[in-house]
């Protein structure tokens, strides 16, 4: 069964949004294009099975980020179909949006409640949290004060509580310690022998090598390829070094 | 909407708690803010429209009238100035997770009338204290008055903090226009000056209009159990319910629909 089913999306994003009224009647007396139009997506098609782990891999600017916001729900398509089934748990970012003079305790609430989950199961899974994020002692300290490890522990270790049946994970595990991403990575494996969904979306490709299974590389908006993992990570690193070499020839 | 309002209970009572303990914090008298803030508005209002401009004639006592105006117009204004903001103010959170984002206007409508039930209250206290007789049989219908009160707030919510993701003008001119739509209600002056002898032709040709503003007319039945011959006309009731009932099936479908580009524009 499939988890998540993309077909043909496209996704074009208006570049130098004029965010004033007057510049939007500025142009529209002048009768110009409001703004430029740039394709972030263009005609991706992929389909990730249920209780798979799936990479994402290419440079920056490649459209990993608009995809795990499409995936997410935060912005729609400009056209094709995203199939999402299950309920989805994008690892976000802590302390972001809201005040950040929350607490570590109140962030745990909060992010379980965004997730559509009741008080008794919040009840039931904060000690969890807390526990795996290890951060006993400063739980009742404002996000704020956290380092970014410290944040991307309890981020991790909200996302993959609340019961979900797709994660969804941007590379905010690169801040943890040497012990935390084992950890994680550990957590990770489990998670997808008890049959939940894992996307990664990320650039460091050792870590992916062990706990993902397949892997799809883009590229300017586009799909290169999708394949098994290794494979597909010895292409996209020869890749980078074919390009590297032509520039260098080139220079 | 009813659906997603029961799944996000849990999130919204946690939005509304923390809208209100920010409200309050740091401040000495807290929750009673609530209540100082409108009376001291009133005592402001008394001492210079009523003494010093004396726009109290025919409505007696006077710092009842203001204040059974001011309680529902400072709930109607706080929701709408804040409400522009409460979209555009939660952006990292918008940006970061999807969820109904209609649940930002609404906490914010919910927190707002926890706000004003207990300065409502302030009113009827008054009214006994002054010995101020109450139309009992229009007084229990004010829980409806209420109601559409905050259906019309939500609509305008709606509307405006959709509309303030796109263009930050929103804010400024919402500054502005609740400025004006203040003194286009009845709160600091009695609605028969309007047609009284003294006013001006000007005044007096339009006044005719003054109660297609719904918020004239909700002010009014507010101020009717307390003052009978201060309330609005069935017809222009009518008139607020249907225009209530279509601004907020307009501003929801609206919102919807600008809701789609809001993760990308924010």
């Amino acid at each position: 069964m499939e988890a998540i089913v993309v077909n043909n999306l496209t996704k074009h994003f208006r570049k130098a949004y004029d965010k004033t009224l007057k510049g939007f009647f500025i142009s529209l007396v002048k009768g110009e294009k409001r703004h430029q139009e740039f394709t972030a997506l263009n005609n991706v098609s992929f389909q990730v099975k249920k209780g798979e782990s799936y990479a994402i891999i290419g440079k920056n600017g490649a459209g990993k980020s608009t995809l795990f916001k499409v995936l997410s729900g935060i912005i729609y398509p400009d056209s094709g179909t995203v199939n999402v089934h299950g309920k989805v748990a994008p690892l976000i970012e802590l302390g972001a949006g809201l005040s950040r003079d929350l607490t570590g305790a109140e962030n745990i609430r909060l992010n379980c409640a965004i997730f559509g989950l009741d008080k008794k199961t919040i009840e039931e899974v904060y000690p969890k949290i807390v526990e795996f994020s290890e951060l006993e002692e400063f739980i009742h300290t404002p996000v704020k004060f956290y380092s970014s490890g410290m944040k991307a522990r309890l981020g991790f270790s909200i996302a993959i509580h609340i019961d979900a049946d797709i994660i969804l994970i941007d590379e905010v595990l690169a801040v943890g310690d040497k012990d935390f991403k084992k950890k994680c990575y550990a957590k990770m494996n489990e998670l997808r022998d008890s049959g939940k969904t894992i996307v990664i979306v990320s650039h460091s490709m050792k870590p992916l090598r062990d706990i993902c299974d397949r892997a799809l590389i883009l590229d300017k908006g586009k799909v290169v390829e999708v394949g098994e993992i290794n494979e597909m990570i010895d292409k996209y690193q020869s890749d980078k070094k074919t390009k590297k070499k032509k520039k260098q020839k080139g220079a | 909407m009813i659906a997603n309002i029961k799944k996000y209970k849990e999130l919204m009572y946690f939005l509304v708690h923390k809208e209100l303990r920010i409200r309050y914090r740091n401040s000495l008298f807290g929750f009673f803010w609530t209540l100082l803030e409108p009376l001291g508005l009133m005592l402001i209002y008394t001492l210079v429209f009523g003494y010093i401009i004396q726009l109290d004639k025919g409505v007696s006592p006077y710092p009842l009238y203001v204040l059974a105006g001011l309680i529902p117009w400072t709930f109607f204004n706080n929701s709408v100035r804040k409400g522009t903001r409460a979209l555009s103010g939660n952006a990292s959170l918008i940006k970061k997770v999807y969820f109904p984002r209609e649940i930002f206007p609404l906490t914010m409508l919910i927190s707002n009338m926890v706000n004003f039930i207990p300065a409502f209250a302030l009113i009827l206290v008054l009214a006994v204290v002054l010995g101020h007789p109450m139309q009992w049989s229009e007084l229990i219908l004010l829980p409806l008055v209420i109601l559409l009160q905050a259906l019309f707030t939500l609509g305008v919510a709606l509307l405006v903090s959709i509309l303030n993701v796109y263009y930050r003008d929103v804010e400024f001119i919402i500054n502005l226009v609740m400025r004006a739509w203040m003194y286009m209600c009845p709160i600091i002056y009695p609605i028969h000056m309007l047609t009284g002898a003294e006013v001006s032709s000007t005044v007096k040709d339009f006044a005719g209009l003054y109660f297609l503003n719904p918020m004239a007319v909700i002010i009014s039945l507010y101020h009717q159990p307390f003052f009978p011959d201060q309330g609005p006309e069935i017809k222009y009731v009518i008139y607020t319910v249907i225009l209530t009932v279509v601004l907020f099936l307009g501003a929801w479908y609206l919102f919807r629909r600008m809701n789609r580009r809001v993760g990308e524009v924010i």
